[in-house]
Order: structure tokens, then sequence, then C-alpha cells
């Protein structure tokens, strides 16, 4: 045994706990201020779902451009009464929640209780503080698919609650794709439940949800959301989902709308060619998918107005369901959809509340 | 079924057929193609409505179909009893019998009538 206190030792891994937050004041520019701007923090992460480390290509808040008045998102956990505060602050009557969390979910792909326990404690605590159908403030219940007995559960906990009115399905990362089999019993119960499925999706944020080796948020955002909904648009109206369950209403969101005419007019394409690999169509594609309802935002207000038209047209304007996204970054108020110049009065009301009330019985 | 012989465009004797087997011929200005699947006579435009392509070129096979069985099962996929052939150009395929695409029934492929007389086959010309 030799002394230690008289010898040369070298420890070859040590863990200095380091923060972002200090490092970042000897990053070379432009990070040292786009870190300082942005609402990481100490740990790389914060609740806007996006982390310097490993995975992220941008701070969503835009490195300090974008804030919120009416919401503690992204620094802190929401007041429950701020959702009050914000519906009053965007003329919103009735609001249907979903959570900001899940949209994570399809980073993850072990076969662990982590989204089924996120899940149910959701539920409970939504109901327990924030859900308050009398305040117009209704909530979507996720489904943890991937642990189909699992979410049967959680549709037979939420089936007698008021405040609950569809189930939440985030597109991004479900392997595999929506339209699957496996899921069938989630489908049928919601149609028995007359439960809408609403799709949302995600992908952002995650570089890798798509592919690897995108650099900034600007890339990874347009295309994350796209990938993810399309993905699962595709799978859902291929594999018949809704020849199988008829009467269940199909909602997606958080993609904004141009995407819709160029995807279903490349995949009735496809479906002309090769229509005995989608057996359960009666027809084109395109005819099941302009039956699904989808959440207007990002509304692509920039593009030409001649295209919108097209779109709210291919889709229809009993489709259209105005959804804020409200307090994430790229958020939606109603003037959006009010200051359409090709929609009438009907339409927008429509639009900002009327095909809402049906779909979900709000 | 009695036909005017003056609306009949004779195609040649129908044991010159075999299943699958194809003859093409013109009646009037328009290329058709005289088909046999299953012992059966059929004539169909020679013209695909997508691009064009010679359809009476293509396979003719069954139709594969599909049956939703339940819940959680596997869709049933099986060869129908319905003919089609398909366009060699880019797969689109239709109903023999009605030259409807079997995909959407609103694109249809003008078929003709086919009489077989003492062993020799005819297409009515429509006229």
């Amino acid at each position: 045994m030799i002394d230690v206190e008289s010898e040369t030792v070298v420890d070859c891994d040590w863990h200095y706990q380091d923060s972002f937050k200090e490092v970042a004041e000897y990053m070379p520019e432009p990070w040292r201020t786009k870190y300082n701007d942005s609402f990481w923090e100490d740990s790389g992460v914060t609740q806007a779902l996006s982390s310097f480390f490993p995975t992220s290509t941008g701070d969503r808040q835009n490195y300090g451009k974008v804030l919120r008045e009416h919401s503690n998102y992204p620094d802190a956990p929401e007041d429950p009464e701020r959702v009050t505060e914000g519906m009053d602050f965007l003329d919103v009557d009735i609001s249907v929640q979903i959570s900001h969390l899940i949209l994570a979910m399809g980073g993850v792909t072990a076969d662990d209780e982590r989204v089924q326990a996120f899940t149910k404690g959701y539920i409970e605590y939504m109901l327990d503080q924030v859900l308050d159908p009398d305040a117009g403030i209704y909530g979507l219940a996720p489904m943890p698919y991937g642990d189909v007995e699992a979410s049967l559960d959680i549709l037979e906990r939420v089936e007698d609650e008021e405040a609950y009115v569809g189930a939440c399905f985030v597109t991004a990362g479900a392997s595999p794709p929506l339209g699957n089999r496996k899921y069938d019993p989630i489908y049928e119960r919601c149609e028995q439940l007359d439960m809408p499925v609403v799709y949302h999706t995600g992908g952002s944020g995650l570089d890798e949800y798509v592919r690897a080796g995108y650099q900034e948020m600007i890339e990874t955002h347009t295309l994350g959301f796209l990938e993810s909904n399309m993905s699962q648009i595709v799978s859902v109206a291929c594999q018949g989902v809704p020849e199988k369950y008829p009467d269940l209403d199909i909602v997606f969101m958080e993609s904004g709308v141009t995407y819709i005419p160029g995807l279903v007019s490349r995949l009735d394409e496809e479906y002309l060619k090769r229509p005995e690999e989608a057996p359960l169509l009666d027809t084109r594609p395109s005819e099941y998918i302009t039956d699904f309802y989808f959440g207007t935002q990002p509304l692509e207000v920039s593009a030409r107005n001649d295209l919108l038209d097209l779109c709210f047209d291919m889709i229809g304007t009993d489709r259209l369901l105005y959804a804020s996204d409200y307090p994430h970054w790229d958020f939606d108020s109603p003037s959006i959809i009010n200051e359409l110049p090709m929609l009438d009065d009907d339409d927008r009301r429509a639009i900002l509340g009327g095909n809402a009330i049906e779909v979900f019985g709000v | 079924m009695s036909v005017d012989a003056d609306d009949l465009v004779k195609v040649g004797p129908a044991s010159e057929f075999d299943d699958g087997d194809a003859e093409i011929i013109e009646v009037g200005r328009a290329e058709v193609g005289v088909v046999r699947a299953d012992g059966e006579f059929y004539a169909i435009r020679n013209q695909c409505p997508h691009d064009g392509g010679p359809v009476c070129k293509g396979n003719v096979q069954k139709e594969l179909v599909g049956e939703f069985t339940g819940t959680g099962q596997r869709v049933e996929q099986q060869y129908s009893d319905t003919d089609i052939i398909s366009c060699p150009w880019h797969g689109w395929s239709f109903e023999l019998e009605t030259g409807i695409h079997i995909g959407d029934d609103r694109i249809q492929v003008p078929t003709y009538e086919v009489v077989v007389e003492d062993e020799i086959v005819y297409v009515h010309t429509g006229d």
C-alpha cells in the first residue's frame, strides 16, 4: 500500500457540474448573446421543449424575440387561472387544452412506462386544477398509443368526464404509423364514445424526428411538423381507418393548410396506379382526407390569396377549425381567420367556432 | 343477341385466342383491344385515360381485393372473380367487363359488345 497523500494520483473521470448559463458567458458570438437571450437557463432546457444540448436546433422563443404577456410560458409552469386570462386576451370563449409536454413523447421509443405514467397523471391534474367546462375550458386526453391497453384505460377514465372531449395522438415519432391495425382498439372505442381523434403534430426542436443534420429551427420546424402529420395522414387513409370506423371524427392539428392539396394530389396519383395496395378504400384517398377536420394554425397568411382560397375550397370551410396554439411561439389569433378576404361571414363563424362546437360537442 | 352485320367488325376465329390474349383492331377511328379472360371475350378501347398508354397490351389478372374482418385484424386480401386489365405504362387498371377503373368508378374506358357467331369473334361498332 502506498501513501496516496504523498503520491501523484490521476483521476481520469471527474464530472464537473457545469451549467450552460455560466459556460455561455465564454461562448463565441453569436452564441454568447443567443444563449443569454434564450430561455434555456442553467440546465439548457426549459418548459419550451427545446434544449441547447443535445438535439435542439433552436430556441423556440427565437432568442428573446418572442414574449408572452398572458402566460408563464416558457419560463415556468402555467398558473391555471392564466388560461382564462389568455382566452380573454384572444377573445376566445371555449378552449380545448392539450398537454404541452406530451408533444415530446414521440422521442420515447423504449417500451417503458414514462408516457403512460405521465398521461395518467396529466388526466387527473387537469381535471383537478385546470379544466372547467362552465368556464369553457375543455381538454383532450393524450393517448399513450404505444401501449394500447393503457390508452383504453385512459378512455375508460375520461368517458364520463364532460371536460374531456377528444383523444389526442401525437403524430411525431409514432411507429408503426397510426393507420396500423395495432391501434384499431383505440379507434373503435373512440368511435363508440363519439370522441373525436385529434392527431397533433410535433417534430421540431428534436432534430432527428425527420433526419439528422439540419442546423436551424427554421428548417426543422418547417419540415418536422409537415412530415409528422403527412406520414400519419397517409397511413390512416391508406390503411382504411375511415372505412373501418366510419363514424369516427378525425382531426389533424398544427401544420397550416397549404400542405393538404399537395399531399392528397400526390397520394391520389399513387392510388390510381396501385389501388390494390389500399384495398379498403372505395375511392381516392383525397375523398377521405378532405372529410377529416384540420386545425388552421399556423395559417400561411403570407401565401398568395388564391392559393389559400384553393386550399380552403379543397378542404372545405366546414372542415376547418380555428386553433390558436397559444402560448406557443407561432400562435394565431382569431383575426387571422376573420381577416381572410375570400371568406364570407358564415364561413368565418364556422371556422372560428361552429365547426368545433359540432365536432367536440362543446 | 341479334345484331346487324354492318355494325360488326370481324376479329378472327375464337379458337385462336387463349385466356389473356389480346388482338388490337380498328373500330371506326378507335383502336380497340379484344381480350379473352376466363373463356369470355371483352372489347375495350386501347387508350388509357391517364396518359394514352396501350391498355390492351397489359396483363389480364384477377382484381386483388381486401376485407376488414374486425378490429385489430389484418386486412384479408384475396383475388376476386373480377377480370381486370392493366395499362403497361403505369398500371392503371380497369374491369374488363365495364371499363371502370378499379380505384375510382368515375374513370371509365369505353367498352364494346363482343359477338361470337359460328366460332368467329366480332366487335359491335356501337353505331
